[in-house]
């Protein structure tokens, strides 16, 4: 098992795979970057009934840049996962689609940056305009 | 034309690691990756080891990485391979290696041997004695399938294989689905059955390496898809 995972941490890089190949690394890195923030989120949340100082305390620190920062990070991980997971899907229910899978990888990246790219800016202004506001 | 060829060594009863071995020789850029390394083994080291049979992309042998992806090297002239004057040479992935090239295959076709690859039909003979026939329609159905050689380039090339091992492969999904759809065959069923447990075929992450990995040209990815449909709906068709 833990030679398995060595082996495809290492040569899933080295791989000479085409751009699917890259997606699917990209895929793993943003599910890794959206089960990081559903675990924080939802240990965080629990406080707020178990005990809300812990809770308080943990709302300061996500107004800090660091998380700021994560935020940006983990919204273009969602936005990303979900548009290559749709191109997934759509691929396995339609195998006889096969032969556009590249035409359709890039039709994912390009809806990706259409949705993430406002958002992210968006994001980013309130952010920083919340931090020149406040002085932080 | 010179060649510089790296190629990935290891002897597991010398080495304690695998090390690039580097060789400096002559070539036509018209001979084969397969020819370089014959040149290697035959008039500079003796001691490397590789597996080829027939030569002519048929038997399926000489799986290797070229240049970081899986080929047949009997299909891969020196012309389209060389880079920067050099060529790049490592065993296939996921697979134990017993010496430089050559891997151990056996738990690639202890999963082959996992789909039952081999026509069931339990109905009697027909009365001439001769073969069960089916239409060209019906014939065509399975035809890219067929072309398999079992060479190990899609299952190797497969991260889904390199991380879990216990994983079926796709070369194995490909055998059965030439069964599968074969209109002939009665053990759809089973081979469904051995596809549908947690090694078989939703292991698959649809990343398409064995649809470009494949000597043969085989639409492994589609062939992979259209025995996850047969699972999904339980329509064979």
């Amino acid at each position: 098992m833990l030679n398995g995972l060595v082996t495809t941490v290492r040569e899933g890089a080295r791989y000479k795979g085409e751009s699917n190949q890259w997606m699917w690394i990209a895929h793993r890195i943003s599910g890794l970057g959206v089960l990081l923030f559903l675990v924080t989120h939802i240990s965080g949340m629990s406080f707020s009934y178990f005990n809300p100082k812990v809770h308080e305390a943990l709302i300061e620190i996500y107004k800090t840049p660091l998380f700021s920062v994560g935020e940006l990070f983990l919204a273009a991980c969602l936005v990303f996962h979900a548009i290559n997971g749709t191109r997934i899907a759509l691929l396995e229910l339609k195998p006889e689609w096969w032969s556009e899978q590249h035409k359709a990888t890039r039709a994912s990246l390009l809806i990706t940056f259409v949705l993430g790219a406002p958002t992210l800016v968006i994001m980013a202004w309130k952010s920083l305009s919340f931090y020149l506001a406040t002085g932080r | 034309m010179k060649l510089h060829l790296k190629i990935k060594r290891f002897n597991p009863e010398i080495d304690k690691k695998p090390y690039w071995g580097e060789y400096d020789i002559e070539v036509d850029e018209m001979d084969r990756v397969l020819d370089a390394l014959q040149e290697v083994k035959w008039t500079v080291d003796g001691t490397l080891a590789l597996r080829r049979s027939c030569a002519h992309g048929i038997c399926g042998s000489d799986a290797m990485r070229i240049n970081g992806r899986n080929r047949l090297a009997c299909k891969c002239l020196i012309k389209d391979e060389i880079k920067n004057g050099q060529i790049t040479v490592e065993p296939i992935l996921g697979l134990k290696v017993q010496k430089d090239m050559i891997v151990d295959m056996e738990p690639f076709f202890a999963h082959y041997r996992s789909v039952l690859p081999f026509l069931v039909n339990k109905d009697p003979l027909p009365e001439n004695g001769r073969e069960r026939l089916q239409t060209i329609a019906d014939r065509e159905r399975f035809d890219d399938t067929t072309k398999c050689i079992l060479c190990a380039c899609c299952t190797t090339s497969c991260p889904s294989f390199w991380a879990r091992g216990e994983y079926v492969g796709p070369a194995a999904i490909v055998q059965a689905h030439r069964f599968i759809f074969d209109s002939r065959d009665q053990a759809a069923q089973e081979r469904l059955e051995v596809l549908s447990e947690v090694d078989g075929v939703w292991r698959c992450r649809t990343v398409f390496n064995c649809t470009d990995a494949c000597p043969r040209g085989i639409e492994v990815t589609k062939a992979i898809g259209e025995v996850k449909a047969a699972l999904r709906t339980g329509i064979i068709a």
